[in-house]
């Protein structure tokens, strides 16, 4: 499909996206029917910013970010269409990822495209910069970019850590899988040491383990283990965690929840990536303690200048949070925004009518501007649009064809036949890249 | 051209609803979902079988007299192989008809797991809502009086209470019971913790309904399922052990019963006269398989987790 | 315009000559800690620990607090499905007998004389929920009902949705066969759903639609007063607008009270007539709505408030955020229980022994060789340490900057002795409410608005 490919070309020379998804599409086997949980989203992620991707219960917007890191079971899930295309970086070799001036203090630089060795060809839209469809690299690479490329922090810290290891060991994995050559180089050992090495990428046998207990090569190990503690207490106090070293020997369910997280976003964050998925990562919390871990987040990620897809239902948080806004219903993208201009001139029906019910200041009770309705089961759905039945502004058109996303103003586009209709002035034109 | 499932919430027919009819369709769809996986039903055809076999044994044989749960002994056809006039499936060494054995054989097997099971379930059930439910001093008695019952291993236990009353098929009924309700105890007081912990039980009782009533209408129903899977499940197993203690010897001998058969037949395995074990064997296992079968398959379609989502 | 007229009527605090629905006087409920084969008791969660509030009828009550500070707790004694272990929860007071029961309550148990004694043990047989018998008892039972925040745990899945709302009116008996249909169907329609939901399961609807079943459910004996546990925290916020209108609606048909527990704020300022601030057991603050958000005066108010997201924030402001987690129920701070993480603490607040040990826990190596304390009390104790330079150590950061301020003018004696430092903190009472406007008291040994 040749509009596909061209569609493909022109994101991904967008010098700045580090992600581009492009009509994906995820569905469900049901019992009745195929359910089309996210059915043909497009939308790019900018190296450096925060996009929140906000919607309801239901909406899609958690199976979009698991599918960046291929973490929709499949089945009952099936990755029905579309790509998710993304540039990993890798380690600035000046600084070794501590950050330098070459690296612009981010520790990460382009990769090379392998295919073309950084000329720029087709398979790299001509970049020059490794390129990768996350839905159809190999298994052994995906696991190669999880939790080192693309870091995830999820909702409930209490069930996403592992009960039965300490700090230090869930931390000290992500080094293990990803790290091994760092590991070694700060333990002072050669990278040709075979026992060393296979420990330090988590390789090692039990025979491997008693040999490295003999004294002689006892202290190598010990070495390496010391300097993995290192990086471990090293990510954690990232997080502002007093006295990580006496936090690592703890186990999960001793630490409270606000801690449980920030021990998340140290893992997350110990293998600098270049996306953190964060998915509702303070809902669990309580005000307070939500406050400071954003806060944290934010200031972790400009330091990293980390790309962070967002993931809330929490309107009012996203508008702290987050550089530009994707609002989601029913699988389908309904506006994207900058902050500012979401809040600002929300256009969406669905938009305003989730910014009408939040309990505010201004709102009088009993009074709220509640969507009526209920949200519709996604089970092969006909081409209309999906808020047709809950929206106050319907007009014909709108259960008829599904309504195309139209720019409003720069940066600003929504799906609506009534407030962004398609082509009413010669300016306003579909966007491919909102 | 609008597909009925999408956002408008659809046109309701005219209310002709009634709760018996909710209901009777509920049931259906269960029933549905239970028969939708091939393993159960495979189960329950064998089940049904053996059930109609356990039944008809009257009609399909002639029954001996005057106990038609002893082996008719045909003295005059010793050893027989299968396929010899009269004896199909041949005879033991005492001249016993396998086919009989098997048949009525499945007759004292559902004998001895219908009583078995319903004697335990309801004991079980009873001692583990007792301390389930009201907790504290009563659960503390009752459990550890469980524990010291799964502290002595099921078969080893059973043989000794058989041995110690003497061989009879009754004093087998007596042990398994007095093995088995142990673990319905277990299972339904950790239900029944776990229920008791839902708001519909708080609420319940904000509305002021008695304990009793709370008892019968929202823990009870609620915890039932893992019961009734196990009791399935123990409708094979209880059989297999019970064979077990038969064919050491702990039945009356000469009564038709498949473990019996089975031990009177071993002595013949070695000089090639296979017959007499290996059908009342292949019926004990066939028996076993199919209560599992349907007690997997019953898990799976009514899965607490699953159920009513 | 009317609408901001009724609205703003509607949110005057009632007077105290009004009739209260509850009222809750020194209430306690500790959880004891079990250990062992044994189940030896080895110390109490102080879940709840002296909370006293009114509720007139017609009113809400917001109780908001952190997750762990006891309002659920608190709710469930209120709803009489947890026994308090201290206090009491007094139903139907009117407003001479409240001021009776309060005058009572003042005296010390152990002065109370003859006459007292039979007085208070006389509205208490009439009105404390866990000394209620029979028909007063059966009244309480009928006009306090909770709706739940787990929409489909409160619902029994195997009952249909006319079992599920006509069980109250089978179980005092007002209606059966179609009376009972009938009623039910009326219920229905008045939260919203209808005839053709009678015969459903609660699997077989949506989230927002469960919570309308719950709401209709407790309304069916047409109650005072409605217990709100978090009823729409687990709801999108445009089904939760659907939800509070609809509380907000049938408030106003029937004169309902609400005790509306939840931790989100904008909720409960959308909602509530008065705010109870709970922190850790305790009340930080009570008052009418506006004065706690316009006028916060406990430093943990503000620091909620400040934490919270609202539309209308300004974006450049940093978010304020509090230091720290909330210390362990099971040992309580001494006075103010916010004076480990409050931003405007002083020496006052109740510095004690814990403070050092907590604040030796999130210290580096060469502190964690603390072997023992020894305590005479919560103020004063011997901190034994391995060796004798931790303790000189430890003795100089403690007259150093690396601890607050307040908490170095709160000591009034440290010695080295040995190895053993000796610490004396200024002892300091629990903080009482005072009040600090109409109808509007907190717990917070500073006087005067909160410093921004």
């Amino acid at each position: 499909m040749l509009t596909n490919l061209e569609e493909h070309d022109a994101i991904v020379r967008a010098p700045d996206v580090i992600a581009s998804v492009r009509d994906l599409k995820i569905h469900f086997r049901g019992k009745r029917g195929m359910v089309h949980a996210v059915d043909g989203i497009s939308f790019d992620i900018r190296d450096g910013e925060t996009l929140g991707l906000v919607g309801e219960t239901g909406c899609g917007k958690s199976v979009t970010a698991r599918a960046f890191l291929r973490l929709v079971q499949t089945p009952p899930g099936v990755y029905a269409g579309g790509s998710i295309t993304f540039r990993p970086r890798r380690v600035c070799d000046d600084c070794s990822g501590v950050g330098c001036r070459e690296c612009d203090g981010t520790g990460r630089v382009a990769a090379h495209c392998p295919a073309c060795g950084g000329k720029g060809c087709r398979t790299c839209g001509g970049t020059g910069e490794e390129t990768v469809d996350l839905l159809s690299i190999p298994d052994a690479q995906m696991r190669a970019l999880r939790g080192n490329r693309i870091a995830m922090i999820f909702q409930d810290p209490g069930k996403a850590l592992n009960p039965g290891l300490t700090v230090r060991d869930q931390i000290s994995e992500v080094f293990l899988q990803h790290r091994t050559a760092e590991i070694l180089a700060a333990a002072g050992v050669s990278p040709n040491d075979v026992l060393l090495r296979r420990q330090a990428s988590q390789k090692s046998r039990a025979f491997e383990k008693m040999l490295l207990a003999v004294p002689p090569l006892r202290s190598g190990r010990n070495r390496v283990d010391a300097a993995l503690d290192t990086m471990v207490a090293d990510a954690l106090a990232q997080t502002q965690i007093p006295n990580p070293r006496k936090v690592m020997d703890r186990y999960p369910h001793e630490l409270s929840g606000g801690m449980r997280q920030r021990v998340m976003i140290a893992q997350a964050l110990a293998c600098n990536p270049d996306l953190l998925i964060a998915d509702e990562p303070t809902t669990a919390l309580d005000v307070t303690v939500q406050a400071r871990i954003l806060e944290l987040i934010r200031e972790l990620q400009q330091r990293h200048k980390t790309a962070v897809l967002y993931i809330s239902h929490d309107l009012s948080l996203v508008r702290r949070v987050c550089d530009r806004v994707m609002v989601m219903y029913a699988g389908r993208v309904a506006e994207t925004a900058t902050s500012q201009q979401l809040f600002r001139r929300p256009t969406h029906p669905y938009t305003r009518g989730l910014l009408g019910a939040l309990p505010g200041r201004g709102a009088h009770r009993g009074r709220l501007a509640a969507i009526d309705g209920t949200v519709p089961e996604l089970v092969d759905p006909p081409a209309a649009c999906r808020f047709v039945g809950r929206c106050p502004d319907e007009v014909a058109a709108c259960s008829r064809t599904d309504p195309p996303m139209v720019e409003i103003e720069p940066e600003h586009a929504a799906a609506c036949f009534v407030h962004a209709p398609p082509g009413k002035a010669a300016a306003t034109r579909p966007v491919r890249t909102p | 051209m609008v597909d009925a499932s999408l956002s408008r919430p659809p046109v309701r027919r005219a209310p002709v609803e009634t709760a018996a009819r909710v209901r009777l369709r509920r049931t259906l769809e269960l029933t549905g979902r239970v028969l939708s996986d091939p393993t159960t039903v495979i189960g329950l055809v064998i089940i049904i079988l053996m059930l109609a076999m356990a039944l008809l044994a009257p009609v399909i044989t002639t029954p001996n007299v005057p106990d038609p749960y002893q082996m008719p002994r045909d003295w005059g056809a010793v050893r027989m192989p299968p396929l010899t006039e009269g004896h199909l499936l041949g005879t033991t060494n005492n001249g016993g008809d396998v086919l009989y054995g098997v048949i009525w054989g499945a007759r004292t097997s559902l004998y001895l797991s219908l009583l078995v099971v319903s004697i335990t379930v309801v004991v079980g059930t009873i001692i583990g809502s007792i301390a389930g439910f009201l907790g504290g001093r009563f659960d503390n008695v009752l459990m550890r009086i469980v524990d010291v019952f799964l502290s002595i291993p099921e078969l080893i236990f059973a043989l000794a209470i058989a041995a110690v009353l003497g061989p009879s098929f009754a004093n087998i009924v007596l042990a398994l019971a007095v093995t088995f309700w142990v673990k319905y105890a277990r299972i339904m007081r950790a239900q029944i913790i776990r229920v008791k912990q839902n708001d519909y039980v708080d609420a319940a009782r904000v509305i002021g309904d008695s304990k009793l009533r709370i008892y019968f209408k929202d823990i009870l129903p609620n915890s039932i399922t893992p019961v009734m899977v196990q009791a399935t499940m123990d409708m094979g197993h209880v059989v297999l052990v019970g064979a077990t203690l038969a064919f050491i010897g702990l039945s009356e001998a000469g009564i038709a019963e498949w473990g019996v058969l089975v031990s009177e037949g071993q002595a013949g395995i070695s000089s090639g006269r296979w017959w007499a074990s290996t059908f009342p064997g292949l019926m004990v296992f066939l028996w076993a398989l199919a209560f599992n079968l349907v007690g997997d398959g019953l898990r799976d379609a009514l899965d607490p987790r699953t159920e009513g989502r | 315009m009317t609408m901001t007229a009724d609205a703003s009527l509607a949110r005057q605090p009632a007077t105290a000559a009004d009739d209260l629905v509850v009222s809750v006087r020194g209430l306690e409920k500790h959880f004891p800690i079990k250990e062992g084969a044994l189940q030896r008791v080895v110390g109490q969660v102080r879940a709840v620990d002296g909370v006293s509030f009114d509720i007139r009828r017609g009113e809400t009550v917001g109780l908001v607090g952190e997750s762990g500070c006891g309002k659920t707790t608190l709710g469930r004694c209120v709803a009489a499905l947890s026994d308090p272990t201290g206090g009491g929860i007094y139903f139907g007071l009117s407003a001479q007998h409240r001021d009776r029961l309060d005058a009572l309550l003042a005296v010390p148990e152990a002065r109370r004389g003859e006459a007292e004694r039979r007085a208070l043990a006389e509205i208490e047989a009439a009105h404390r929920i866990d000394r209620l018998q029979g028909n007063a008892w059966r009244n309480f039972r009928r006009n306090c009902q909770v709706v739940f925040q787990d929409s489909f745990a409160s619902l029994n899945p195997r009952h249909l949705v006319k079992d599920i709302v006509g069980r109250p009116l089978e179980v005092y008996r007002e209606a059966s066969g179609t009376a009972l249909t009938e009623r039910v169907v009326e219920l229905l329609e008045q939260v919203g759903l209808g005839r053709q939901h009678l015969y459903r399961y609660p699997h077989q609807f949506s989230g927002g639609q469960r919570q309308r079943i719950s709401i209709a459910r407790a309304l069916a004996l047409n109650p005072e007063f409605i217990v709100l546990d978090e009823p729409t925290s687990a709801l999108d916020v445009s089904v939760q607008a659907q939800i509070l209108n609809l509380l907000h609606d049938l408030q106003q048909q029937r004169n309902l009270a609400y005790l509306f527990i939840t931790h989100n704020l904008s909720v409960v300022r959308h909602m509530a007539d008065r705010i109870v601030v709970m922190y850790l057991g305790r009340v930080a603050e009570a008052g009418p709505t506006e004065a706690i958000f316009d006028r916060p005066e406990h430093p943990y108010t503000g620091a909620l408030l400040a934490a919270n997201p609202d539309l209308t924030d300004d974006l450049d402001g940093a978010m304020r955020t509090l230091e720290g987690s909330v210390p362990d129920p099971a040992r309580p701070p001494q006075g103010c229980r916010f004076h480990t993480r409050c931003p405007v603490v002083t020496p006052a607040c109740g510095w004690e022994v814990d403070d050092v040990v907590r604040w030796l826990a999130d210290r580096e190596a060469g502190f964690d060789r603390l072997s023992g304390v020894e305590r005479k009390d919560a103020f004063e104790a011997d901190l034994v340490f391995e060796d004798d330079a931790a303790v000189a150590k430890l003795s100089a950061a403690l007259r150093s900057d690396a601890v607050p301020m307040a908490m170095r003018e709160a000591t009034e004696a440290l010695e080295v002795r040995g190895r053993k430092l000796h610490v004396r903190f200024r002892r300091v009472s629990e903080v009482e409410l005072t009040p600090r406007g109409p109808h509007h008291e907190a717990a917070c040994v500073r006087s005067g608005p909160l410093p921004v």
